[in-house]
């Protein structure tokens, strides 16, 4: 600490202003985390180890991909600001929109546990900030850190479990794609 | 910016780095070790801290056992390879005021337990004049550091009277020095005037190989009459053995002892090369995420998924290709400890990283060993259970090692072996034929990985 007063004072407050913005952005990010199913039941301490592997907040322009459909998905997002839309490419050749996604909402959670391609596109509506949790860093930790991991897989296959009839209706539309897409073609009038 | 600028602007990009580091590839050099020291040492510390302890702490823990362990193994291995070439002056002065004439040297007892050289090679017998003294720089190759059971035998006479003079021999401990009065006018002097150790560093290769040579020259040249009738008299074997093993030696290790010293030079490397790997170890999950974080959104998932394929395989690569070295040299350095060749700690650590090299490598170890098996004393009975005991390192090796640590995808083609073995010995002498297998099979690796990973991404 330094003697003179006035650096003391300047010091001190510095200090401060460090340690309460630190505080501040930490609690933030906790808080967006436990809204998110999979990380919900995690205590502060573990959801604190969990920010330190998160990748992000990356930024995101408006009108640009974040994840396109049919390639291999790595991780799930986490919406910080922004607003997202997730289409999916229907069996008519045409994108449908699914969802729009707004803070403390996420996407691709699919690829944390399986390699499969993704099953639906997401795109920036606005400028986006955003947070990324991958495959292998839950594997890591299932590894690690066997009763945090655990809690995560907990949630993950509650979550997935809701979707399972959503999940096969996908896979069964991904099969199809290519005859479905020269169907909806046809249907329009662009192809004999 | 339409894509030719930024096409135009990366290559320009690319080269100023590039150029840039080629400027300071020197400085390079201890990052790149402590990447790599910090790469073998990750899963350690990873299972440490599973175990509770936190990363600092097993990161100083481990840094303890593993300097430790390499300080003691570089004393021990210095000693050992200083015990195995242990070079003496004896002088011996006249102090009379005769002519003092030493007939021979040699081994009181010529069953050999303790080969020794003579570096210089002396015409017997030697005169010494008056109150002059003659130094004689004798090599030897002591079993262990306890005195010789042998003794140097020394016979001299001045004027009419002969004497001789025992000299037991020891390893790098103990004295050599003595006087005996020779007649009245005078005596002689043996002085252990100087011992030069082997000296741990480098250039001990060097000393080996050269003891080696003149050894298989001399053998040779005793042999070289019965070959003179049907080859010719003009056919000398131990000066064409000299000529173009000195060549041999100068290519195979002059890179070699260059390069290392190079990277050994002073203190800065050993003092860089564990802090930077500290620091890899401790915060390289902020590093990766911070490379991460500099690439465009549209290759992120990308690049993640290639550095994740690319650090199992080489990680694999490089942990598989360690343990193998490990046990075909711990295997090695017993055999040969066991048949009783001599030299066997670097010959058996030799044939472990020569290891590395499909094809090759197995041969160095034999023809090295079989070459010093030879030069040391050992007849061909013993080069038969060399080549017998290499067998049976590499039946264990492709039986037990070979499938179980080194991955199916990096295997490469003969051809290809060879090409970076011979690129690799032409840059950086055998340091390179050792790293330029595993090196390649790193590129291989990390490309088949990119090729695959780019091919499954739509890329924008």
């Amino acid at each position: 600490m330094p003697s003179n007063p006035l650096w003391r004072h300047v010091f001190r407050r510095l200090q401060e202003r460090v340690r309460s913005g630190r505080k501040e952005e930490e609690s933030s990010t906790c808080r967006l985390l436990k809204k998110v199913p999979i990380f919900q039941d995690l205590s502060g301490r573990e959801l604190h180890k969990i920010e330190e592997m998160l990748y992000g907040p990356r930024n995101w322009r408006a009108g640009e991909t974040i994840i396109n459909q049919g390639d291999p998905g790595m991780g799930m997002y986490i919406v910080v600001s922004g607003q997202v839309r997730i289409a999916q490419m229907g069996d008519d050749g045409f994108e449908k929109q699914l969802a729009t996604l707004t803070r403390g909402n996420f996407f691709g959670a699919q690829a944390l546990v399986d390699e499969l391609p993704r099953s639906a596109s997401a795109y920036a509506l606005q400028p986006c900030r955003l947070l990324v949790f991958c495959r292998p860093d839950l594997l890591e930790l299932l590894e690690n850190n066997t009763s945090l991991a655990l809690k995560m897989v907990e949630g993950l296959a509650q979550m997935i479990s809701t979707d399972v009839p959503e999940l096969i209706k996908k896979f069964s539309v991904q099969l199809h794609t290519p005859e479905r897409l020269l169907k909806g073609a046809r249907r329009a009038g662009n192809i004999q | 910016m339409n894509w030719q600028v930024k096409v135009a602007i990366g290559l320009v990009a690319g080269a100023v780095v590039g150029w840039f580091l080629y400027e300071i590839r020197g400085i390079l050099t201890p990052f790149v070790f402590a990447f790599v020291l910090a790469y073998i040492l990750y899963p350690i510390i990873d299972w440490m801290e599973r175990r509770g302890l936190g990363r600092v702490w097993s990161t100083l823990l481990v840094f303890s056992i593993v300097f430790a362990g390499l300080g003691l193994g570089a004393f021990k291995v210095g000693d050992k390879l200083t015990g195995e070439t242990v070079d003496r002056v004896f002088t011996i002065a006249n102090t009379g005021d005769k002519l003092l004439i030493i007939q021979e040297m040699a081994w009181e007892d010529d069953s050999r337990e303790q080969p020794f050289v003579l570096r210089e090679e002396h015409r017997w017998p030697l005169g010494i004049a008056p109150r002059e003294e003659l130094a004689i720089h004798l090599r030897f190759v002591p079993k262990d550091h306890a005195p010789a059971a042998n003794a140097l035998l020394i016979a001299y006479s001045q004027g009419k009277d002969e004497y001789s003079q025992r000299i037991s021999v020891h390893g790098n401990s103990g004295a050599v020095a003595g006087s005996q009065a020779v007649g009245k006018s005078g005596s002689v002097v043996f002085s252990r005037a100087d011992v030069v150790f082997g000296k741990a560093d480098p250039n001990v290769l060097v000393e080996i190989g050269d003891s080696i040579l003149t050894e298989t020259s001399a053998r040779a040249s005793s042999i070289e009459p019965m070959l003179q009738p049907y080859l010719g008299s003009d056919f000398r074997l131990a000066e064409l053995i000299r000529e173009h093993g000195e060549r041999l030696m100068k290519t195979m290790l002059g890179g070699t002892t260059m390069f290392i010293e190079g990277v050994i030079s002073g203190l800065t490397f050993a003092v860089i090369v564990p802090f930077v790997a500290f620091f890899f170890l401790k915060e390289g999950r902020r590093l990766t995420r911070c490379l991460i974080a500099l690439v465009p959104n549209a290759y992120f998932e990308l690049c993640l998924n290639l550095m994740h394929q690319a650090n199992k395989q080489i990680g694999n690569y490089i942990r598989g290709q360690l343990l193998a070295v490990l046990v075909v040299s711990v295997l090695s350095i017993s055999g040969l400890s066991i048949i009783g060749v001599y030299y066997a700690l670097p010959l058996g650590l030799l044939a472990g990283l020569a290891n590395v090299i499909p094809y090759l490598g197995p041969l160095i170890g034999i023809v090295c060993s079989s070459i010093v098996a030879l030069a040391t004393g050992g007849g061909l009975a013993m080069v038969a259970k060399v080549i017998i005991m290499f067998l049976i390192v590499q039946l264990i090796d492709n039986v037990l090692i070979q499938p179980t640590v080194v991955a199916k995808s990096v295997e490469l083609h003969p051809l290809v072996v060879l090409f970076v073995v011979m690129v690799g010995s032409q840059l950086m002498g055998i340091v390179g034929m050792l790293i330029a297998v595993p090196l390649t099979g790193i590129v291989k690796v990390s490309s088949q990985t990119i090729y695959e990973g780019v091919r499954q991404y739509r890329l924008r």
